[in-house]
């Protein structure tokens, strides 16, 4: 009923507009109270339409509409409109079906949100906290500043164990030596790989045997290869077991190295030393847990390198390891950044492999400490602030090798 | 003068012969790249010698060209080889050593295979049940049990977090998405000290809720599968609707099997994952609630000096019986490894390629 009023209403306000016309088409000029007329008919249905839409509205607060009206498109087939004469309510419904994705992310998002954003913000807050003791509920902590920095970097937490700059150079040291080294050797595994035909998959798989490995029971097999069972009577009397490593070493009439015990052969003094055999146990095993990975990564690499540029390089009389350093290297020159972003990255947070070798305590307390051994050393204490003062460090130098990693790969990496 | 001739002529002869077979060659090699390369080598050099006008004695090139290639063969089997026994040795002294008595390990020669088999160091480390670490079974009944679980609920919770985001919309998810990515960046030690104040503070210290929960949710593992999901094309999901098909039914019935393999992948990575869990489980439980890990690095003893009548004492570690422990907990992975080394590959190499 409303509607058909509506419709002739309408049809009547467009009369005089109408007439207006034909009036202008015969004068010439609509005479002024023709004006005035129209203009005062035109005001008048404005004022009309918003109050015949408003009593619509508050209508359709009280009033149940009818469902969403269906209209039969130009083919015939009838076609319901999205949101046009729906309910509050019902648009309410719809949104909350349109946003069910949320639903679904619910339960990681809330597990998320406790165990890794809240502690990533607490983090940088905790950081800055001086002195902070929880037990003390009234005074938990004596203001904000740089203190716990201060401290980790100076050393003088006053807890004795691991030094921050030790830690930093053993970590670094390792990292810088192992990875390029085993990317190298990798890529000479892969190449060798690739260019065989028979037996390939049986190397294949023995390569790759060491992918699957617990970090920590290996670092035990590892360790008794460096190790020295015996005394210092029974090692000068030849009867001690010196370790698979120094029993090769003996062969070339080397005196063994006490691998496994960081003071026994370090260069420098003071507080930070260079415990160059550790290291080289350490390197060792990190060389020979991480070749796995890297081989397969860079020999599906290898095999996805398009043959031609071989077949072209051959005939234009290049030598195999011109091949190797002017067409391989580069083709897969992507991969190899990969391998050596994330070998660093992972290299910064090494812990496992460490404790493997040298046991819970890093060497002698925690002289070959890395980085993470460092934080977890104070949770272990309880000195939570030093652990999160380290733990931002390390996010620092994370992100600062990622930067200038990038940098680097931007200017030398080709991508095909 | 003769001879030159000859020479002269037979290069003639091959020139015309390799230059259209050097043509072949690449051809062929486009196609099929296991071609004989080092024939192709020869008719290349020699095509280039002739054209610029040297006299190259081909035979002699050619048998020079064989006998590179077998060395170069060698050279490659030889390095291959002495890489996957260096790549094999730590597993096959772990294996020997385990088996060998204490006596025999220290001796200052090595062995290579141990004289006398002693079985019983495996009992005696499956037997150990007190001191600074749980007993096997203890600690085996509570890795499988965080393992299945957290595997199970987090591969659910890992797919219906990467269907929303791959195929659903909803106000945020952007935002969402790119907030999960940056989190990778954050190393996780940075969260571990909050995670373990967190626990502490909720009494949460000692339980297998506490190594199940914080661990659940692998931002990297729904970033794979969001993608292997975008993967699948939209008109099978329309298809799939007209079939009437609902949108639960399309993930199950549809994108599941296909996803089948980055599934599995995830699967096997997330239990080895925990298999392998140490930190974690050593700040927040005690010994008897502990992983297979943790109890793996503790020290092993002649208990009661059962195997050697006590004469290593009864707290000295000794290495034999560490090797074993070393072994038991190895072969889980090997056997992973061996049946499952395909899907393993897989989603390494998948992590690979998308990094």
């Amino acid at each position: 009923m409303a509607k058909k009023k509506h419709g002739t209403e309408e049809a009547e306000k467009l009369e005089p507009a109408e007439n207006g016309a034909e009036a202008g088409r015969k004068d010439t000029k609509p005479s002024a109270g023709q004006k005035i007329k129209n203009a005062f008919v035109k005001s008048w249905h404005k004022v009309r339409d918003w109050f015949v839409g408003a009593g619509r509205t508050v209508k359709g607060w009280f009033v149940k509409k009818k469902p969403a009206e269906e209209e039969v498109g130009p083919d015939g087939m009838r076609t319901i409109l999205p949101n046009y004469n729906l309910t509050k309510k019902e648009r309410f419904f719809r949104f909350c079906r349109s946003q069910s994705g949320w639903l679904f992310v619910l339960p990681a998002v809330i597990l998320l949100c406790i165990f890794t954003l809240y502690p990533i913000g607490n983090a940088f807050v905790r950081a800055f906290m001086e002195n902070y003791t929880p037990m003390n509920k009234r005074h938990p902590y004596d203001g904000w500043g740089f203190e716990n920095f201060v401290r980790v970097l100076k050393g003088d937490t006053g807890m004795g164990g691991a030094n921050f700059l030790q830690c930093l150079l053993n970590t670094f040291t390792i990292t810088i030596i192992s990875v390029p080294v085993s990317i190298l050797l990798a890529l000479l595994i892969a190449v060798a790989l690739n260019s065989i035909k028979r037996v390939q998959k049986a190397y294949q798989t023995i390569l790759f045997l060491p992918y699957l490995t617990n970090a920590l029971a290996m670092g035990a097999v590892f360790a008794t290869f460096f190790q020295i069972i015996g005394t210092r009577t029974e090692i000068n009397e030849g009867v001690a077991n010196l370790g698979l490593i120094n029993d090769i070493l003996g062969w070339f009439k080397i005196p063994p190295v006490d691998w496994l015990n960081p003071n026994m052969h370090a260069w420098g003094s003071g507080t930070v030393k260079f415990y160059w055999a550790s290291y080289l146990a350490v390197i060792i095993y990190e060389v020979w847990s991480g070749l796995p990975f890297k081989i397969l990564i860079l020999f599906s690499a290898l095999q996805s390198v398009n043959k031609q540029y071989y077949d072209a390089a051959r005939i234009d009389g290049a030598s195999r390891s011109k091949i190797l350093w002017k067409i391989t290297a580069p083709l897969i020159s992507p991969m190899l950044s990969y391998l050596f972003i994330t070998g660093i990255m992972g290299g910064m947070k090494q812990y496992s492999a460490i404790v493997g070798l040298f046991g819970p305590q890093m060497g002698m307390d925690y002289n070959m400490g890395t980085m993470v051994g460092y934080i977890y050393q104070y949770i272990d204490k309880g000195q939570t602030g030093y652990a999160f003062a380290g733990s931002l460090l390390l996010f620092l130098i994370i992100m600062a090798i990622t930067g200038i990693s990038n940098l680097v790969s931007r200017k030398r990496v080709t991508y095909t | 003068m003769a001879k030159e001739t000859e020479k002269i002529e037979e290069s003639a002869e091959l020139q015309s012969s390799a230059v259209p077979s050097a043509e072949e060659k690449t051809v062929v090699s486009a196609k099929d790249s296991v071609t004989d390369q080092t024939v192709s080598a020869v008719g290349s050099d020699a095509a280039i010698f002739n054209r610029q006008g040297f006299n190259v004695n081909i035979e002699q090139e050619r048998k020079r060209q064989t006998i590179l290639h077998i060395f170069k063969n060698i050279f490659v089997y030889l390095f291959l080889t002495v890489c996957a026994v260096l790549a094999f040795l730590p597993f096959y002294w772990m294996i020997i050593s385990s088996v060998k008595t204490e006596m025999e390990y220290r001796q200052s020669t090595p062995t290579f295979f141990p004289h006398a088999f002693k079985w019983a160091n495996y009992a005696a480390v499956l037997n150990q049940s007190s001191g600074s670490n749980g007993s096997f079974w203890q600690i085996l009944v509570n890795t499988l049990t965080v393992g299945v679980l957290s595997t199970v609920i987090g591969v659910i919770v890992t797919i219906i977090t990467a269907y929303a985001l791959a195929r659903m919309k909803f106000k945020g998810k952007g935002v969402l998405f790119s907030l999960m990515m940056a989190t990778m960046m954050i190393p996780g030690e940075m969260y571990t000290i909050t995670n373990y104040l967190t626990v502490s503070d909720w009494q949460w210290k000692n339980s297998f809720t506490v190594l199940i929960l914080p661990f659940l949710v692998s931002v990297y593992y729904i970033y794979l599968l969001r993608n292997n999901f975008k993967q699948i094309p939209n008109s099978l999901y329309q298809a799939a609707k007209v079939d009437g098909l609902s949108d639960m039914g399309f993930l199950i019935k549809i994108m599941i099997p296909l996803t089948a393999p980055t599934l599995i992948s995830i699967t096997l990575l997330k239990f080895i994952g925990t298999w392998n869990s140490y930190i974690w489980p050593r700040l927040v439980n005690d010994a008897n609630w502990q992983m297979i890990t943790n109890w793996v690095t503790g020290g092993f003893v002649d208990r009661g000096g059962v195997l050697y009548d006590g004469f290593y004492g009864t707290s000295e570690p000794l290495t034999t019986l560490k090797m074993a422990a070393v072994c038991l907990v190895s072969l889980p992975l090997f056997i992973l490894f061996i049946f499952c080394r395909k899907y393993i590959m897989h989603g390494v190499s998948k992590s690979g390629t998308k990094g």
